[in-house]
């Protein structure tokens, strides 16, 4: 079980790496809060942007005087346009995450924190505000966010399989879901129906263990939930094998339908590959520009 | 017990378990194998996927059939099966009764038989029977007793070196009543063995166990023809084989040791094996017995006595014989007697004395010089036997007349007397029997012995205790005196036959062989021991082993030879006076016959195969095949090869399997670096106990070994520290030694192995370390320290370098020698008050070798010092003079080891032009 101050640890490694995230907002609405986010156009940030000749409605005082004395025009300095964005993140806290098919293989759970927290460091360095959905911790500045959001992390759900949390999202903003989708799919399909109304674009991020993928069982096997809530007896395990990849191909297509419906992006992550390839996946599906598919 | 086969089960009815086999497949084939619990988050998925079919994953028949092997190795391992199993179905009621032959001829194999004896005494004792114990050798009475008395008593008996004796021995020994007999024989026939087996037979069935090998002896070894002949016998004719027979003795440092061996080959079918040993006859007085090799048993060694020695005869003629008168030659008859079996020596006394003869013979000698009567009398006082004869000489001579010569057993009548002469006035004498303390004692006196004229004995007091062979009518023929530790006898008769017909008959030889003089060849019969009484010296017991025979009772002669071995005529060295007789167990002529046993006595043979429980065995592959199926279990589940956990199972599995043993690292010992030191140049620092200072001194020894190596054609090793009480200094051609005041100092033996290496050429460089602080002498600790340490050195008179010694110039050209201290003195050997400077020559040559010591206060190790990795260890100065000073210490240690191995090279003439040049004149 990871602490938080090791998770931390292990996160700004995984963050050291890459560049600061600069996540792009498709437009504004509402109140827009200044932040260090440059826009990559004039505005009201505290960046310098451009100097543009004063036009009729600048007030003199936006006159920048040492421009202007080398010339005969005044020009204004032009500050670019810097917009916090907010992230939301949600990582799978069930129990079935909680579950390594070997001991040198990091749990679902751990890997998705871990992700999910690199993720966020990145994003706070970037400027932006990255907090967790519904109301436990709203998304806000700052390296004590970091601090909350591994403590959040931390914390274990007791159910076998938690549904995506969708409350309090918040409009335009980015969320970034973290799971292993092993449950039940309608709440999946509410939550991003709940996101595609508010206007909320994503990322669904799939992290699956190397052993549900491959099914190496054979023999007589019960096979329990990591929360023993749900079993199921066979006496060969190896003749389920094709039956149960058919259903985990179905139900990873049918979570590439409801993100792309949704405007969403679909990764699949596991912890068997290397938590630094998950991580560049996910800067880039949030870097990104278009939504993809 | 229930014998099956060669196997015997001790707990038979276990077998039974064996019927339940086939049921237990049953069963295990149809219950299948036991799920396996796997947690599993997506099991979401499997939920409502049915199974295609409902058969069951079954159990492989190979697994089954393994589990079975496993359950049937248990339960027949279980029933103790036995292998070879001793079956005593035939064993009888009634007392038993266990004869042992008990001879040497079972020695060899003595152990082997008390086991075979013990396990039928256990036998008889679990079947409850009374059993008694008879030892044939050593006949006890027998009582019958319970078994464990009897086993108790098996410790005590112990193999005899004769053979069983007559059966009027042992009818008292033999227990009454009706008993069955087991006989353990050793294989050898003796003389009262039918009449014991028809006693025995009498008394109930009689059963015989003895080994199948033959019995291998060695006859009395024999001198001829220069070689020892040894023959070795075996009682029963079989394949080509080969002994090796060992000649044991004393070395020179009075060791035992195995002098010679020789190998006897018993050819096929044959019982005679005969080989022979040449020695040189100083090997051959020292030999003490021969045995066979790892045969342990009395009739495997054959004691040596007098036999394979020859005895040194000198013979000295008063006058010599004349060619073509040999029969008139004094020495001719005694030549004659004593060829044979002595090695006769000729030439002058004084050549003959200092060969130390054992015997020396004047015939017909009558005076002696002083030297010679000095040498002889010395000689005879340490050992020597003198004899000598009468004749003319001797009679016309007035030896011995007046008082007794020193050299004359007894004092002389002037004139000798005729007997049957032209003067004589009665026949010709006998001789009369001879007395009980006379060493003739025993010797037939025969009719043609008659002396016609002699010496005769003045008669003294001590006269009588001094004759040994007489005349019938008393008068004294020969007598005898001991001197010291030897004797002088002599004969009134001559050695030729002038005087009487002595020399000429076999009673001549009888004689000089009773006194020891000649040495017997052929073993002596039992009529030349007539008379005798041998006491034995060293005695065998069964098993071949001597010991001292303490005060153990004489034997006569005649009994010596020719009675058997028993309780009172144990095999030995026996003596005689001086003589010594050997009886071993086996006489010349005595043959092996293997014992032979009528039909109606069942013989077997020692059991050599002793019954072998096999439960341990099968209980072992019961649990082999049980782990077998465990991991077969495992295999199946899939746990073993790339499951879930399975690696783990699988590394646990094959690191029990391998297990590696630790190898041991041999650290450098010793005689390593000594190699090291030797081959290659190595410079040595002295331990001085303190360890930093230690540390520097080889860090700086490395740096200069680094210099030396870089600059200059000498490449050293690296440096090594030399304790001086342990290591050897020779391998190092220059000693560092840093001074501390509470250094050990060297104890005595170090102090003269410094003073062995100085003496050879070694250097010592001292080095007291504060040259910035003090001069040299005893103004400072470091100081007082070097003069207490160097006082039992042997250091010459020392002065401060002068400017033209060879230290300055051997490599580099300097004229001041820093360390880390600049501008403290350098002391080296003194020069010599005469050295001059040669007329063109820069420099005077001082000492033509190395200086032994160099002292100085100048730290050089910690200028010199390098770290693991090259860079200087400690600063010297300041900035780049400190750097400057620091190459000028290099410098000086290239100089000074350059000195140490090419010595005053450089004060050569021809170096002095280039020097010339150097030095700008």
């Amino acid at each position: 079980m990871i602490t938080p101050t090791t998770l931390r640890a292990q996160a700004e490694t995984q963050a050291a790496r890459l560049p600061p995230l600069l996540a792009r907002a498709e437009h504004l609405a509402g109140a827009v809060l200044l932040g260090d986010h440059g826009r990559r156009r004039s505005g009201m940030g505290d960046d310098f942007w451009q100097y543009r000749p004063a036009q009729i409605g600048d007030s003199r005082r936006m006159i920048d005087h040492r421009r202007s004395a080398m010339g005969d025009v005044q020009f204004v300095r032009e500050r670019e346009w810097q917009i916090a964005q907010s992230v939301m993140l949600w990582v799978d806290q069930g129990a079935a995450m909680r579950f390594a098919s070997g001991p040198d293989l990091p749990t679902k759970a751990d890997r998705a924190r871990v992700l999910s927290l690199a993720l966020a460091i990145l994003l706070i360095r970037g400027g932006e505000r990255v907090g967790l959905t519904g109301t436990a911790l709203p998304p806000r500045r700052g390296n004590a966010q970091i601090l909350r959001l591994a403590e959040m992390f931390s914390e274990d759900a007791a159910d076998d399989y938690a549904p995506p949390e969708h409350r309090a999202m918040i409009p335009h903003a980015r969320a970034v879901f973290v799971s292993d989708f092993m449950g039940d799919i309608d709440a999946v399909k509410l939550a991003l129906t709940k996101a595609a109304d508010r206007g909320v674009r994503g990322v669904l991020y799939h992290v699956l263990d190397p052993a549900e993928e491959a099914f190496p069982f054979r023999g007589r096997t019960i096979f329990e939930s990591v929360g023993g809530t749900l079993e199921h007896e066979t006496l060969k395990a190896s003749e389920l094998k094709d039956r149960y990849l058919s259903r985990l191909a179905a139900r990873k297509d049918e979570l590439q339908a409801l993100c792309s419906v949704a405007g969403w992006q679909y990764g699949i992550h596991h912890t068997g590959s290397s938590a630094q390839s998950g991580l560049l996946w996910l800067w880039r599906a949030l870097d990104g520009g278009v939504a993809r598919t | 017990m229930m014998i099956l086969g060669p196997i015997g089960f001790a707990a038979p009815w276990l077998l039974l378990a064996l019927i339940a086999l086939p049921i237990l497949w049953i069963i295990l084939r149809a219950i299948p194998p036991a799920p396996l619990r796997q947690r599993f988050p997506g099991v979401a998925l499997l939920l409502g996927l049915q199974d295609d079919e409902a058969v069951s994953d079954r159990t492989p028949w190979w697994l089954l059939l393994l589990r079975m092997l496993a359950v049937a190795a248990i339960i027949i391992g279980l029933a103790g099966p036995i292998l070879n199993p001793d079956d005593n179905a035939d064993t009888g009621d009634g007392p038993l009764l266990v004869v042992v032959d008990g001879s040497w001829a079972g020695a060899s194999r003595w152990a082997q038989a008390m086991e075979a004896v013990d396990a039928e005494l256990r036998r008889a004792g679990s079947a409850g029977r009374e059993v008694a114990l008879l030892h044939l050798a050593d006949p006890d009475a027998a009582t019958f007793q319970a078994a464990n008395a009897a086993v108790a008593r098996l410790a005590g008996l112990a193999p005899q070196p004769w053979q069983p004796g007559a059966l009027s021995d042992m009818t008292d020994a033999l227990p009454d009543g009706s008993f069955e007999t087991v006989w353990f024989s050793d294989g050898l026939e003796y003389e009262a063995r039918p009449d014991i087996l028809a006693a025995l037979q009498a008394r109930g069935p009689v059963r015989v166990t003895q080994t199948g090998a033959s019995v291998v002896a060695l006859a009395p070894a024999i001198y001829e023809d220069g070689t020892v002949q040894l023959t070795a016998r075996r009682s029963a004719p079989g394949p080509e084989r080969g002994v090796t027979i060992l000649a044991q003795g004393r070395d020179p440092a009075g060791n035992a040791a195995i002098l010679a061996s020789a190998n006897a080959v018993f050819e096929d079918g044959a019982t005679d094996a005969q080989t022979a040993l040449a020695l040189p006859s100083e090997l051959r007085a020292r030999i003490t017995r021969f045995e066979i090799q790892a045969t342990r048993s009395a009739g495997a060694v054959t004691l040596v006595d007098d036999s394979l020695r020859r005895r040194e005869i000198a013979l000295i003629a008063g006058r010599e014989g004349r060619e073509g008168l040999e029969l008139l030659s004094p020495l001719h008859y005694l030549e004659r007697a004593l060829v044979e079996t002595a090695d006769l020596l000729d030439g002058a006394l004084g050549d003959v004395l200092p060969a130390n003869p054992d015997v020396i013979v004047l015939a017909d000698v009558a005076t002696l010089s002083g030297g010679e009567a000095d040498a002889i009398t010395e000689w005879v006082e340490e050992g020597g036997m003198l004899v000598r004869f009468a004749g003319p000489r001797v009679a016309a001579s007035d030896i011995s007349r007046a008082e007794e010569d020193p050299l004359m057993p007894v004092r002389l009548r002037s004139g000798g007397r005729s007997v049957g002469g032209a003067m004589s006035w009665g026949s010709p004498k006998t001789l009369a029997p001879f007395r009980e303390n006379s060493p003739f004692f025993g010797l037939t006196v025969r009719d043609d012995v008659e002396i016609t004229a002699q010496v005769m004995a003045q008669p003294d007091p001590t006269l009588a205790e001094r004759v040994i062979a007489e005349l019938s009518d008393g008068t004294p023929l020969v007598t005898r005196k001991r001197m010291g530790q030897g004797q002088i006898v002599l004969f009134h008769v001559t050695a030729n036959a002038e005087w009487s017909t002595l020399p000429l008959s076999g009673l001549f030889v009888e004689m000089l062989e009773r006194l020891a003089i000649s040495s017997t060849a052929a073993r002596p019969a039992a009529e030349d021991l007539e008379g005798t009484v041998w006491t034995p010296q060293i005695v065998m017991d069964g098993f071949g082993s001597l010991r001292d025979a303490g005060a153990m009772p004489g034997v006569p002669g005649p009994r010596l030879v020719t009675d058997p071995a028993g309780p009172d005529l144990l095999p030995g060295v026996y003596t005689s006076t001086d003589r010594s007789l050997a009886r071993n167990v086996l006489t010349a002529d005595a043959t092996l016959v293997a014992a032979t046993w009528p039909a109606n006595v069942p013989v077997s043979g020692l059991t050599n195969r002793p019954p072998q429980p096999l439960g341990g065995l099968l209980l072992a592959l019961a649990i082999g095949l049980l782990l077998a199926d465990v991991i077969a279990s495992l295999a199946l589940s899939g746990r073993l090869t790339g499951g879930l956990r399975g690696s783990r199972t699988a590394s646990v599995a094959v690191a029990l399997a391998l297990a590696m043993p630790a190898t041991d690292l041999r650290a450098q010992t010793t005689d390593d670096t000594a190699l090291n030191a030797a081959v290659e140049v190595v410079l040595a620092h002295v331990i001085t106990g303190d360890r930093q200072l230690d540390e520097i001194a080889e860090a700086g020894l490395r740096g200069l070994s680094d210099t030396l190596f870089f600059r200059t054609s000498v490449e050293p090793a690296d440096p090594i520290a030399v304790n001086l009480e342990t290591d050897e200094l020779a391998f190092f051609p220059m000693l560092y030694w840093p001074i501390t005041p509470d250094q050990p100092r060297p104890s005595r033996e170090a102090y003269a192995k410094l003073n062995d290496y100085l003496r050879s050429g070694g250097l010592i460089l001292f080095d007291t370390r504060d040259g910035d602080i003090a001069g040299f002498g005893s103004a400072s600790p470091n100081g007082r320290k070097l003069q207490d340490l160097a006082a039992p050195l042997d250091i010459p008179a020392l002065e401060p370098v002068p400017r033209d010694h060879v230290l300055t110039r051997t490599f580099y050209l300097l004229q001041d020698f820093p360390g880390r201290h600049l501008g403290g003195e350098v002391w080296v050997e003194a020069a010599p008050p005469g050295a001059e400077q040669i007329e063109g020559m820069p420099f005077r040559n001082l000492n033509d070798g190395v200086t032994p010591v160099v002292i100085g206060g100048n730290d050089w190790a910690a200028a010199w010092a390098v770290t693991s990795s090259g860079q200087a260890m400690l600063p010297v100065g300041r900035g780049f003079g400190g750097e400057r000073q620091r190459e000028l210490a290099y410098r000086f240690g290239v100089n000074l080891v350059m000195h140490v191995l090419t010595g005053n090279y450089k004060s050569d003439q021809v170096h002095v032009p280039a020097l010339l040049d150097r030095l700008g004149q």
